[in-house]
């Protein structure tokens, strides 16, 4: 980041206060629909406007935007971009072809901001069979890098970026995830999106207790809270969480959610990711965010 | 390497190796160099706990599969085992290590192994992916357009190709899942056949036979060379000295040479 880039760029404090508060929103990915019985956006926002405030769209440019997607963009209601192929750490991941699409798709959803898993999207170069999701490599080499890739994002596409803290069954590394993502945030001078789910996932494969490293957690940056189901599965032994995002919501995710609403004080958002739930099964986790948070 | 030194990025990578292929992951646990880790990047990757490498068990197999759709007909020939095997080889760690194309580098992994299906399969896998630059008409150096690639095979490869592709049906593999073993037929082997390999612009993909003097042409192009060399190579194939500049006009005429 060059000296003219970092003064053209107001501080993030500043640029904080033109982000809108967007409410309780519901997360959609492309084809997520496809499956019989699971929740329309469309119908959840008709149905009880106040539990789907905004749509998530998870993007991977190579698919684009689905009608559902397509038919909220229209709709001219408020959506967030949550990008599910970029390597942040990498620049060769920041092509003009990308870029050129992501600005295409984000001139459709005209999102509030940009958001996404820092972490290892994909394997080799962006290619079919190469995607999946690892954490960052928790070490300060790691900060620069991914603090990078988040301005270069940002200034490419006028949008806030919030790197959130992705799912992992093991992590490697010895910082801390909410130490780690504290230091990105201040090296990139951005906000963050804390996935209380993914979160809880770390804790407990590093033998945490749930609210460890809240003390020292850049609450002020926090923009975005993720509330996910998912389940406990065993491998010789190995205790693991299934990001399913599935019906249940485990008890760990909800003590991470409850302490992290409580000191978010520029809180502006709050997902509930259960894409391919049907909605009646889905609606308690709504019903509880909402009682949580409260009233704007 | 140096012991203190850390990568994020090669940490990334011996990661995604690991998770591929648990021989690498002992060996990445063990005593014995593995060149491109220092010892704290390894120090690192040894604090995983080796059953948290295994949480998903179907990693491996969801990979095999997108293979499969690029190489139905190398794998009726050679079995699914073989395109497991592949996550074990250097030309796997390669695509993790250097940004690569799973499909193009098992490509060029299964080289021969399953002659010229393989072969023809790993064309078409390249021209899917190609990318063609604009025409540089300041550049004297001509090649064929990345869109195209010109091959020698046994004869009849294409029609085997066909038939067994049609035997697969839709779903490969199922078929193949299902059949469990090779395909009793084994695929051509002697004389030759002249195929181009094309993508066309609303991205279907032809491939079609061409003359032995134009497919070797045209494969010898594949790389970036001086005209005087095509013309050299033009005459090895059969062309008179007076006819190759004409020749040469009319292939970049027709697309099929592009100055690079």
């Amino acid at each position: 980041m060059s000296a003219v880039q970092l003064a053209s760029m107001p501080a993030f404090a500043q640029r904080l206060r033109t982000l809108p508060r967007l409410g309780i929103g519901v997360s959609t990915e492309y084809g997520a629909r496809k499956a019989k019985g699971v929740l329309d956006p469309g119908a959840l926002r008709r149905e009880h406007p106040e539990l789907a405030q905004f749509l998530e769209v998870g993007v991977e440019v190579e698919r684009g935007l689905d009608d559902d997607a397509r038919a909220w963009a229209k709709d001219g209601a408020p959506t967030t971009y949550h990008f599910l192929d970029v390597n942040l750490d990498e620049p060769e991941d920041f092509d003009a072809r990308w870029l050129d699409r992501v600005r295409e798709i984000a001139a459709i959803l005209r999102p509030a901001w940009m958001c996404g898993d820092a972490g290892l999207w994909h394997f080799g170069n962006r290619d079919r069979g190469q995607m999946l999701l690892l954490p960052p490599i928790l070490e300060r080499e790691s900060i620069a890098p991914m603090a990078a890739g988040i301005v270069r994002l940002r200034e490419a596409t006028g949008l806030e970026v919030l790197p959130e803290n992705p799912p992992g069954a093991a992590f490697v590394g010895r910082m801390h995830l909410l130490e780690f993502f504290a230091a990105v945030a201040e090296q990139a001078d951005t906000g963050l999106l804390l996935d209380c789910a993914h979160l809880a996932m770390f804790q407990r494969a590093r033998g945490h207790a749930m609210l460890d490293g809240f003390d020292d957690a850049p609450w002020d940056r926090v923009v975005e809270l993720h509330v996910a189901g998912g389940s406990v599965h065993d491998v010789q032994g190995y205790a693991f969480v299934e990001d399913d995002h599935g019906p249940e919501v485990l008890a760990d995710t909800w003590t991470i959610f409850e302490a992290a609403i409580g000191r978010a004080s520029n809180l502006r958002a709050v997902v509930v990711e259960c894409e391919r739930n049907p909605i009646d099964v889905v609606l308690p986790i709504f019903s509880r965010v909402a009682r949580t948070w409260g009233p704007a | 390497m140096t012991d203190d030194r850390l990568d994020p990025r090669r940490v990334h990578h011996a990661m995604v190796a690991m998770l591929f292929d648990p021989e690498y992951a002992t060996r990445v646990r063990g005593d014995a160099a593995v060149a491109e880790l220092s010892e704290r990047e390894r120090t690192l990757l040894r604090g995983v706990d080796a059953r948290a490498l295994a949480t998903d068990p179907y990693r491996r197999a969801r990979a095999v599969t997108v293979l499969l759709e690029e190489y139905p007909v190398t794998a009726a020939v050679l079995g699914i085992a073989a395109f497991e095997r592949f996550f074990a080889t250097e030309a796997f760690r390669g695509v993790v290590f250097g940004r690569g194309s799973m499909a193009l580098a098992f490509g060029g992994w299964i080289g021969e192994r399953a002659h010229g299906v393989g072969r023809l399969e790993a064309a078409v896998a390249h021209v899917r992916r190609s990318i063609d630059d604009a025409p540089r008409a300041d550049q004297a150096s001509l090649r064929c357009p990345p869109r195209m690639r010109a091959l020698v095979v046994s004869a009849g490869t294409l029609a085997y190709h066909g038939r067994v592709r049609h035997l697969l049906g839709t779903d490969p593999a199922a078929t193949l899942a299902r059949a469990n073993a090779r395909r009793a037929e084994r695929p051509p082997q002697r004389g030759a056949e002249y195929l181009i390999v094309e993508r066309r612009d609303d991205g279907s993909i032809d491939v079609g036979t061409g003359s032995e003097p134009l497919v070797r042409l045209l494969a010898f192009a594949q790389h970036p060379r001086s005209r005087e060399a095509l013309a050299e190579d033009a005459v090895r194939h059969g062309a008179t000295p007076d006819e190759t500049g004409e020749l040469l006009d009319d292939l970049i005429t027709q697309d099929l040479l592009v100055r690079c």
